[in-house]
This record gives structure tokens, sequence and C-alpha cells, in this order.
């Protein structure tokens, strides 16, 4: 469902990106490790073109992503209405929740339904408030963010983004900022979905997680995939010596080499 | 078109002079009375401090032309002949000097108290440690702010001219009605004003961003 | 000197005369708050707009106003208007050159709090699909609001007490009536006391005011 080709992106002098390449199927998760400054979040938020990238493809059901291609092998980028209307279908969470505070959090969960599709408050909210209930918040309907915690704030985050009913979903870390305890409540949520089949792309640093849930697990180092693969075989039996370190770190344990 | 407003170019910038001078005097006088009431206000006694509050709150909540008319009839009511400039100049100097007081108390209060415990633990004296810890760092926030308000007095001593007193928005108005050549007067005027006042604009701003990014 | 009685005294003997300055007063500045703030929002948008032109005209305005003072612009307005034979009252000469400066004002606190409002939170919007204009208003430009509301009262605050200027034009707000008065029966500055303290009353009400609002919006944000 998704092709990403020889994807290149630089910020000026720095090359963040460097020919990545690789498909997801649809109601595939696919996790992405890797160390800081490897390129996983550029690379994710190029697939719902929050970042344009200089290089290469995506397509997403067979749509290139951002730009539209002229006959000559040229691009233009797209015009802003169609891209918004592409994002729609793409959900993302980030690391930072992104709530906005001055919305309770069925509103929240509710304003793309309402502001982007057109669709009825009132239908809006019956189906906010189901989502609500299905990650568990259901009778924080009302609150603000800011009497949320971190975990309930990223769990009201990926209902808010299942409410457009997108095709695939990204996450980006989005347990890195909260505190260990909270942690466990926005996986159980990301599992269920997971199991429910929704095509997924994690990157995290959580390799529980990542051996559990993922049916792939690609590996970044410095703009490029080091190793790419299933999850056991790639976190048992790393092929690189960057992956078995990060591993390592990650987990207190050595795997068996 | 703008013939009226050249000849009368001679009249008017002996205005902006006024101008400049009644800015300069009511600026400076303004700022060092307040440095002096607002380092009060900060570290001083509880009634002085408190007596501060007070100046502060009425002198903000009057406007600058009711000030400058109290200030022009209190000296003669109370039996002094004074020059108008005196007059309005002293209601200025008093008016300006409650803004700078604020914001010098604002900016001690601001300094970080993480550095007076770390002053105090050093075995620092009050004085050392104000002059050479506090009032720096005091200062280098103070000045933006500090540049705002000498911008809105240069364009208040506009306003000595409802009074009475002669300066450049006078000597626009006299031009006006005796030529009625309002628009491009009036425009030339805010030129004038622009001239003056622009400098002072592009130093504040220069100094708000250097200091945002320091702290 | 017994003060409080002879305060009261003073006060009850001008205030009838002063009355209708006073009714002016507060109808200078109902008119105006409203439209500088609708005026601000106005000039906000080029301000902050992509095309560079539109933002560089919008910014200059801005400077002009900040540079200038506002008795130039009012003067401008009143005497000005009438050679191209627009002929306005002298109540809206004022609102209008006191709308066209703290609208000035007000838009680039304004844009101080929309550009303080953090990136990730145009992301997220953009994330689920909305338009950078939605964007704007749904998301960014309500909690740049928020954000800029002690600012903004002081502005206010300012405003009201600017229009005391208006009495430059002949409108009888009650600085000019206080004036009038003077000339007139030989009364004294106690007048202007009177003046001073009906001021204090008008901006202290108004700060208390903005202040409820300001905390009322301040503990749904936590």
């Amino acid at each position: 469902m998704i092709a990403v080709k020889g994807l290149r992106k630089s910020f000026g002098p720095l090359t963040v990106l460097d020919g990545i390449s690789f498909a997801v199927a649809a109601g595939e998760v696919v996790v992405v490790l890797g160390p800081s400054g490897s390129g996983k979040s550029t690379m994710l938020r190029c697939i719902n073109f929050l970042e344009p990238y200089d290089e290469g493809e995506i397509r997403i059901e067979g749509e290139l992503v951002g730009y539209r291609e002229a006959g000559n092998g040229k691009r233009t980028p797209r015009p802003e209405g169609e891209i918004a209307r592409f994002r729609e279908q793409v959900g993302m969470v980030f690391q930072s929740f992104n709530l906005f505070p001055h919305r309770s959090a069925v509103e929240n969960v509710m304003m793309g339904p309402v502001h982007v599709r057109g669709i009825s408050r009132k239908a809006a909210r019956e189906t906010a408030a189901g989502l609500l209930a299905k990650v568990g918040l259901a009778e924080k309907m009302d609150e603000y963010p800011a009497r949320l915690s971190g975990g309930q704030q990223q769990r009201v985050a990926i209902a808010r983004a299942l409410a457009m009913q997108p095709k695939v979903m990204l996450f980006d870390e989005v347990t890195s900022s909260l505190d260990p305890e909270l942690v466990g409540e926005v996986l159980l949520v990301m599992r269920r979905l997971a199991q429910e089949g929704m095509t997924m792309i994690v990157v995290t640093h959580e390799i529980a997680f990542a051996r559990d849930v993922a049916d792939r697990i690609i590996f970044m180092d410095k703009g490029t995939i080091v190793e790419e693969g299933d999850p056991r075989e790639v976190l048992l039996n790393p092929r690189s010596e960057r992956l078995r370190g990060f591993v390592r770190r990650f987990t207190g344990a050595l795997p068996e080499s | 078109m703008f013939h009226v407003l050249i000849i009368s170019l001679p009249y008017l910038l002996k205005g902006a002079v006024v101008t400049v001078w009644l800015s300069l005097a009511t600026i400076s006088l303004g700022t060092l009375l307040g440095f002096a009431l607002g380092t009060a206000g900060a570290v001083g006694p509880r009634p002085l401090r408190a007596a501060m509050t007070a100046y502060v709150f009425v002198l903000r909540g009057v406007p600058i032309l009711v000030v400058m008319f109290l200030g022009y009839y209190v000296f003669p009511a109370l039996g002094y002949r004074v020059d108008a400039y005196v007059a309005v100049g002293a209601a200025m100097v008093v008016y300006v000097g409650a803004f700078v007081s604020e914001i010098v108390r604002g900016a001690i209060l601001a300094v970080p108290s993480g550095q007076i415990a770390a002053a105090r633990s050093l075995g620092m004296r009050r004085g050392p440690m104000l002059r050479e810890i506090v009032f720096p760092q005091a200062f280098r926030m103070a000045i933006p702010p500090l540049l705002n308000t000498a911008l809105t007095t240069i364009k208040q001593t506009s306003y000595v001219s409802v009074v009475g007193a002669w300066e450049l928005s006078y000597a626009a108005r006299e031009v006006v009605e005796r030529t009625l050549a309002a628009f491009e007067i009036f425009l030339g005027v805010m030129v004038l004003y622009f001239i003056i006042c622009y400098p002072l604009s592009v130093a504040a701003r220069h100094l708000e961003r250097r200091y945002a990014f320091a702290s | 000197m017994d003060l409080a009685p002879q305060l009261v005294n003073f006060v009850a003997r001008y205030v009838p005369y002063l009355a209708q300055g006073f009714a002016l007063t507060l109808a200078l500045a109902a008119a105006s708050v409203p439209l500088s703030l609708a005026w601000s929002l106005a000039i906000l948008l080029p301000r902050l707009s992509k095309r560079h032109w539109l933002a560089a005209v919008a910014a200059a305005y801005i400077e002009v106003m900040r540079n200038t003072p506002l008795l130039i612009q009012m003067y401008l307005i009143y005497f000005g208007l009438p050679l191209f034979n627009i002929f306005l009252s002298g109540f809206a000469c004022g609102v209008l050159a006191i709308t066209l400066q703290h609208g000035a004002f007000l838009a680039e606190v304004l844009r101080g709090g929309v550009e303080s409002v953090s990136a990730r939170q145009w992301e997220a919007a953009r994330a689920i699909g909305m338009r950078n204009r939605q964007a704007f208003r749904l998301v960014v430009l309500p909690q740049a609001v928020v954000k800029v509301v002690p600012p903004i009262c002081n502005q206010l605050i300012v405003l009201v007490k600017d229009t005391s200027l208006v009495s430059a034009i002949g409108v009888m707000e009650v600085t000019l009536s206080a004036k009038v008065i003077i000339e007139r029966t030989g009364a004294s500055y106690e007048v202007f006391v009177a003046v001073a303290l009906f001021y204090l009353v008008m901006t202290t009400a108004l700060g208390a005011g903005l202040r409820v609002a300001e905390r009322r919006l301040a503990l749904r944000f936590g």
C-alpha cells in the first residue's frame, strides 16, 4: 500500500535521508528503530508530507505523495488543497501529543470530522465519544488537555487521528515523553489497533513492543536502512554491530549471536 | 502641491527643535526619577513600597493630558507663576517617572532568585549584591521597555500643544489655521515626527531581539 | 486643610457640569474599543500573509502609526478630510484616529501571540487534513489571543485614556468640559482632580473587568 523508493532529503548541507526504500502492505505493522539523528522522524514526516523531500518517491496506493509528475520526469508540488485532502487518509500521532489546549478532549477528536469533513456536530460528537471510549477515556470526554495526564493526552491524540478514518497511522515516538508508568496504557491502545488490522508505521524505542507487535522491523542509521526483517530475527540475531549495540542499550540484554 | 509645506518648513523645524529639547528633558529627568523610585519600590521599606504602588496606580489610571492640565493649573493656584513649559514639563516628568519606576521595579524583581540565593550563600552583603549582581542584569532587561517608554514620551510631547505650550504640533496647527493646507502640513509634520522617532524605534526592537537571545 | 469634605464638596459641585463630558468619554471608549479590536484583526491577516508585498505594506502602516503621535493623525483626519469634501463629526474623527492607531498596536501584540504558538500546533492541525486558513482560524488564533490577553488589556486601558485627546478637536468629552469650566467660571484646578478621579474609576473598573476575563481564560487552559 505504501511504497518508498530512493527517498533523499537534506537540510542544507546535512543529508538526513540518504536513499531509503521500503514497502508496507495493507494491514502490516512496521516498526522503525534507530538512534537519534538516524532520520526516522524525518522519514515519517515525509510520508504525510509535513516535510517535503528532495529525491525519490513516496507512493500511497499508487499516488505520488506531495508532488505531481509532469510527463518529462519533472515534478511540481501539489496545491495546498490536494495535500490537505491527502492528509485525511494518513493519521499521525506526535511525540508531544499536540492536543489543542483550548478544546476539550471530545472537541479535539471532533475537530477533524466537523471542520475538515463537514460532518454535523451531533454525529461527530457521538463518533468521538465512541472513539474515546475505545481508548479507555470515556469519562474524561469533556476534560481539557491541561487536566489530563501525558498518557491520557496521547490516547486522546490517537483517537483524534482515528476520527478521520485514515488508511494508515503514523506514530512518531509517541511514548518517548511519557513517564514510564504511563507508557503501558498507550502501547495497549496501539496493540489493539494493530490487532484490528490497521496499517501502522511506528517509530519507537520500545523494543518489547516491536518484538511482540511488529510484522516487520526496520533499523535505520545515519539516513539509511541498515537492517530489515522479521522482528524476532532482527532483534535476536542482528547482523550489524550498530543494531546489536542499540538493542543492548535499550533492553540491557545481550542478544544471542 | 507641497508649496505651502516648503514655505512653512523653517517655522515647523523650529517647533521640531522645541519638541526634541522637551523630549530630552522630560525623558532624562523622568528616567532618573523612575530609577530612584523604582529601586525604592523594589528593595525599600514597606511603607515606601506601598506609597510607590499608590503613585504608580494613580498615574497609570489617568491620561497624561489630564496630568498636564493639572500641572498647568496647579502652580498659579498655589501662588507660583511658572513658565508653561515648566508646568507641563513637571507633569510629564512625574508621569514618565511612574512608568519608568514600574519598569525598573519589575526588572529588579525579575532577576532570578536563584542568583540571589547563590550570592547570599557566598556571604555577600546586600549592598555589593545589589550593585554587582542585581542591578547590571536588571538594567539590561529594562532597556527595551525603557526605550519604548522614551518613544511614547516623544509622541506625548505633542499633547502639550493642547494645554497651550508651543512646540511642533502647536506650530503645525497654527500654520494650518492660517493656510488651510491641512493635508500637506500635517502629513509633513508626521514625517518630521517619524524622523525623530524612527531611530529610537529601531534601536528598541534591535535590543529586544538581542536580549531575547541572551536570556 | 481638611481634605475629605473639601474633596467631596468640589467633586459634587462640578459633577453635574462634567456629567455630559463623562457620558461622551464613555461613548468614545465604547465605540473605539471594539472597532480597534476589529481593525487589529484586519491588519493582522495581511501582516502575516505569505505574500511579501502585502506583509510589507501592513508592516509599513504599523511602523507609521508607531512613530507618529495620535494628535497629528487626529488633526490630519479632522482638518484634512473636509478638503476632500468628507465631513465627519469630531466624535467620528476621534474614534477613527484612535482606531487606526491602536488597531496597529493591537495587531502587533496579536502577531507576537501568533508567532509564539508552537509550530507543533500547526502540524497537528495540518496532520488531520486542515488547510492553513482553517488551522489559523480554529487552532492558532484562539491560542494566540489567550496568550496575549494581559498586554491587550493594558493596551485597551491606554486606548481609553487616549480618548482625552479628542478634546483637541473640540469634542466636549470630560477633559475639554473641564477646561471650558475653568475658563468660563474661573474655577480652580480641583475640577481636574474630579476629572482625574473619573478616569481613575473608569480605568480601574475596566482593569478589574479585564482581569476577571483573564482569570476565566487562564482556568480553562491550566
